[in-house]
């Protein structure tokens, strides 16, 4: 759905005629074979959850005991006009795409400094593998110790640099907590757009900057009106795929805040989790995620239709 | 060419950055080092270094069967996902198998959050008997990471040049034969890092091996490690001991094959 329409196209100007003659008879049943256990796997991680998710939501289901009296369209209107619920919804959506919108300004910055940086950035670029190879729960704890009110890191530079007079706990305020949230995020997901964006960039012809250059563009007017329109795909690619990785936000609430202080930091993901397993209220969880899923889809749209135009306009 | 202040500059602000990504592993270090008062100063470096908060990371916990658990379940999971995997993408992208529709649809069931298939999950593995079971976890990650691997793997299959499967169809190889003995060693590095990045995003998975497992022999290092912070390990140095003791491999393996690594992700994200 995402990558699949340019890279086609790219495989293509290669390629030009080697899927047609390498393509064998469509009858030949022998074919479903290859694909078979695939097929089978899309089933079962998609089409028998939202099946499922359906009849525990209409259903009196608890961890325990699934699928006990119909209940009908109670638990989906419930969810539908549960405040709280909203709120969730609304941290996840904002959550996604502030975060997805910072981390590819700064992750495509930071390419272009490396890329600028010619060999010395290859070397750096390896290095902040590391980022993206810890487990978020690690993430988590290591922000965490950073982070404490007493004995943290940030906490104890602050203090000697004379910037505060005692020890803020950042976890505990709405605000900070959600940007500590951020901070690790960012620390875990740049990375991985930098080496993207890495790899859109250095696939540009090599003498694009340099004709820019001659014909007199400053820096800036070499940014907006050769580079960008050039990667203006890859980076549509980049900026979807950050998006739904940051609807699956879910470790680092529960490490860092476990949705506090109050509620303030609770997003869908992590108050369905706690409606299913804490209070197993399995049938309200169910018809929070079937909305939630509805949700991801709805504001997903836009952003693919613009990657469609922007890989068709640009390429 | 750029004068030597730019050039300065941007070292400056690359060493900056890097530092940046480094600081938390490193503080994570620094504090599994340090003694329980030390860690209260607020400091960089242990003044006091002591080795201890590694031994005790292990007998305060079942750390050592969490990250075996850990171990198996992303092995064995890498290994169902490739062995579903590469036989399809190759199917779908050199034989046109599936036409367009379905490398669209693999790639877009990666759009669903995991909250969506833990309930599901839960009650399927809890009906076919493996809730709490190694093989219910390897399953569970094995075909959920199949969309990330079909993305990966892709590109790598799109760049073999089409004579060499046709000479080995002329020499009367069938199409598993090609795709074994000629295909997959052409595409060895595709196939090294897409294992080694399913491998580690099952490792790391944290969200459905909390829900799927209910006892500690079964646990997960991630799992493990979130259940006792704040818990038996209190103490900050050996938290970080355990945290680290378990994601050390994984550093190591990373930095050995970075360059596959990055080559894999780049080639996944643009092409």
């Amino acid at each position: 759905m995402t990558s699949i329409p340019e890279a086609e196209r790219a495989g293509r100007g290669r390629l030009a005629a080697a899927p047609e003659k390498a393509s064998v008879s469509p009858r030949d049943w022998r074919n479903a074979l290859w694909v078979a256990p695939l097929v089978f796997s899309l089933i079962v991680t998609t089409v028998y959850p939202t099946i499922f998710l359906v009849s525990l939501a209409l259903t009196k289901s608890t961890l325990g005991k699934p699928f006990g009296a119909f209940v009908g369209l109670k638990p989906i209107t419930r969810a539908l006009f549960d405040p709280n619920f909203h709120s969730a919804v609304l941290k996840s959506v904002l959550f996604a795409f502030s975060s997805a919108i910072v981390e590819l300004v700064i992750g495509f910055a930071l390419a272009s400094l490396f890329v600028a940086l010619l060999k010395a950035g290859r070397y750096l670029l390896t290095l902040v593998l590391l980022p993206l190879m810890t487990p978020p729960v690690m993430v988590g704890i290591a922000w965490k110790l950073i982070l404490a009110p007493s004995g943290g890191l940030l906490n104890g530079i602050l203090l000697s640099w004379g910037v505060i007079d005692q020890p803020m706990s950042f976890l505990a305020s709405p605000v900070p907590a959600w940007l500590s949230i951020g901070v690790a995020d960012l620390w875990q997901w740049v990375p991985f757009v930098t080496i993207l964006c890495f790899a859109a960039l250095v696939s540009l012809p090599d003498g694009v900057r340099e004709a820019a250059q001659i014909d007199g563009a400053g820096p800036w007017q070499r940014l907006r009106h050769v580079i960008l329109p050039l990667v203006a795909a890859p980076l549509a690619s980049i900026f979807l795929l950050k998006l739904i990785i940051g609807f699956k936000l879910f470790d680092l609430v529960y490490v860092l805040t476990f949705g506090g202080p109050g509620f303030t930091t609770t997003n869908a993901t992590f108050g369905i989790w706690r409606l299913a397993f804490e209070q197993f209220d399995v049938g309200r969880a169910a018809a929070q995620t079937l909305i939630f899923a509805i949700v991801i889809g709805i504001v997903t749209i836009p952003v693919v239709r613009l990657h469609k135009r922007a890989s068709e306009y640009y390429s | 060419m750029t004068r030597p202040s730019t050039r300065i500059l941007q070292a400056f602000a690359a060493l900056l950055a890097v530092g940046f990504f480094l600081l938390p592993v490193a503080y994570l270090l620094s504090v599994s080092f340090k003694r329980p008062d030390d860690v209260l100063t607020g400091r960089f470096w242990p003044t006091d270094p002591t080795l201890a908060n590694w031994p005790a990371a292990f007998e305060a916990t079942s750390l050592s069967t969490f990250i075996l658990n850990s171990v198996v379940v992303s092995v064995l999971s890498g290994v169902l996902t490739i062995a579903i995997t590469l036989p399809a993408a190759y199917a779908m992208i050199r034989l046109g198998i599936g036409k367009k529709f379905l490398p669209q649809a693999t790639l877009a069931s990666y759009i669903a959050p995991p909250i969506v298939a833990l309930l599901p999950f839960f009650f399927l593995l809890k009906t076919i008997g493996l809730l709490n079971t190694h093989a219910g976890l390897i399953l569970v990650n094995g075909l959920l990471n199949i969309p990330v691997a079909f993305w990966l793997i892709a590109p790598f299959l799109r760049r073999v040049p089409a004579e060499i499967e046709e000479a080995a169809a002329l020499d009367g190889a069938n199409r598993f034969r090609t795709l074994v003995s000629i295909v997959a060693p052409m595409i060895a590095p595709g196939i090294a890092a897409t294992s080694i990045i399913v491998i580690i995003l099952s490792f790391n998975e944290f969200l459905l091996a909390s829900g799927l497992t209910l006892s500690d022999s079964m646990r997960t290092l991630t799992v493990g490690i979130s259940l006792f912070q704040g818990d038996r390990l209190v103490n900050f140095g050996q938290m970080a001991a355990a945290s680290l003791a378990g994601i050390v491999p994984i550093y190591a393996i990373a930095l050995l094959m970075q360059k596959h690594l990055v080559e894999g992700l780049a080639h996944g994200g643009v092409k």
